[in-house]
């Protein structure tokens, strides 16, 4: 079988899964509402909070729910013994790699567009420069779902890994989270000067989808 | 249960080939293997042949759950080979030892939140041996899953029900060798009557068997027991 082909049965499994179980996308969601919230009300100034923590507060929040998520990435193959079955196909370990990482895409895509328009309205802020700002979300999440994907793979059998987790990603992910923010300042500001940015976070992202399933698969590696 | 084409570089194991029936298909040779400062295994040596049902018992903590690791690859002994169809482990392709060595464990080897033809469909298409819904529901029929069981999902099933999948699973791998951890933990009597039964029919159609068990039944079934005590593997009394 192909890597498209095993790739497309292990990607319809995780998504029959959490579509079934919804405790996944659930938490995630909630933690990301509640980390807004807290956000809004920590940022409170004159009793309304500030529209410059916007693109802080809008990559925090990401950055903060895609690690719920990606704790809970590789659970359904830890908790009936399976990892061993799907990281030993006839095309290795990159299917898992890439079913993985996509399904923590659309968890945090799903998540950004929860957040996105919560942010901007606790922050009673208008979204200027949506192009821009969409392009750095794109880069963001995929940069984040291919390294975060590798670090909860490293992860799996270690026991303090809700602690390790954020201790290996954020400063992995630090250069597109600035990035990140600082795009959307800017965009949020109707300002220019995207380009440089943008340009950073693309070559970020390069690097981490291609040494991201090489490493994993040499993790895996009996 | 033997299956086709291995890749270029590694031998096809005996079992499969059916030419030589009584061949050893998995040896370990010398085998060591330490829990932190303490030997559990010691210059250990087993040859597991085609078409014999192999049993192996010990006490608590003798080490027979990771002679079974160190058999499928999933840990390097410290010294010592073990070898499939006289290639090392180690040069074996991982797809290849997934395709020719099914092992149920003490977790199942299943998804939870997929049903008992889901997993079956799923993990028999990733070792190459995809099954129509009628082939796994005959498997999962002929491991004694209730009919109504097939379509619910593993997370609601008794751990009896769970290790009848799990057979079923290593059954639909069509592998060469079967590594099965305590097979008949959480089976009920008919259960256990029917692990004898696919055991004993699998063995016979020239599939190398190895169980880690205590269970009466199966001893009193196995062309070979042996015991794990003191690192070493001794004849059973």
């Amino acid at each position: 079988m192909t890597v498209a082909r095993i790739t497309w049965l292990l990607l319809k499994k995780d998504l029959r899964i959490a579509a079934r179980s919804r405790e996944m996308l659930g938490f995630t969601l909630l933690f990301a509402v509640l980390c807004v919230i807290v956000f809004a009300f920590g940022f409170l100034q004159e009793g309304a909070a500030t529209a410059g923590y916007v693109p802080g507060v809008l990559w925090v929040t990401l950055l903060f729910s895609s690690s719920v998520s990606l704790l809970r990435l590789f659970a359904p193959e830890e908790e009936g013994g399976t990892l061993d079955l799907v990281s030993s196909t006839a095309a290795g370990t990159l299917p898992l790699f890439i079913s993985k990482a996509t399904m923590q895409l659309l968890f945090t895509g799903l998540v950004t567009v929860v957040v996105l328009p919560l942010v901007l309205l606790f922050f009673n802020t208008e979204l200027k420069g949506f192009g821009q700002t969409a392009a750095a979300l794109g880069l963001g999440l995929v940069g984040m779902a291919t390294v975060g994907t590798l670090c909860s793979a490293l992860l799996v059998h270690v026991r303090l890994r809700e602690v390790l987790l954020p201790l290996v990603l954020y400063p992995t992910v630090a250069p597109l989270l600035i990035s990140g923010v600082k795009v959307t300042s800017i965009a949020l500001a109707e300002g220019e000067g995207t380009g440089d940015w943008l340009t950073l976070m693309l070559i970020f992202d390069l690097l981490f989808v291609v040494a991201s399933p090489w490493l994993h698969g040499r993790a895996l590696q009996r | 249960m033997g299956r086709d084409p291995a890749p270029a570089t590694v031998v096809k194991p005996a079992a499969a080939t059916g030419a030589q029936a009584a061949a050893a298909v998995l040896v370990a040779t010398g085998v060591a293997w330490a829990a932190g400062e303490r030997f559990v295994l010691l210059d250990l040596e087993l040859s597991v042949r085609a078409g014999e049902l192999l049993l192996i018992s010990g006490h608590n903590g003798a080490g027979k759950t990771s002679l079974l690791s160190i058999l499928r690859g999933a840990i390097a002994p410290a010294r010592g080979q073990v070898t499939l169809a006289g290639v090392p482990l180690e040069d074996v392709a991982a797809d290849y030892l997934a395709n020719h060595i099914a092992t149920l464990q003490h977790r199942p080897g299943l998804y939870f939140d997929l049903t008992g033809l889901e997993n079956l469909a799923l993990l028999s298409s990733l070792v190459n041996q995809p099954l129509t819904v009628t082939e796994a529901s005959a498997l999962l029929d002929r491991v004694g899953l209730p009919r109504e069981a097939h379509q619910r999902r593993v997370r609601h099933y008794s751990r009896g029900m769970q290790q009848r999948t799990g057979l079923a699973r290593v059954m639909a791998s069509g592998a060469a060798v079967w590594l099965l951890d305590e097979p008949s933990t959480g089976l009920d009597p008919a259960g256990r009557e029917t692990l004898s039964r696919v055991l004993r029919d699998a063995a016979a159609a020239g599939t190398a068997v190895l169980a880690i068990s205590h269970d009466p039944e199966l001893l009193a079934l196995a062309d070979r027991h042996l015991e794990l005590r003191d690192g070493r593997l001794h004849e059973a009394a």
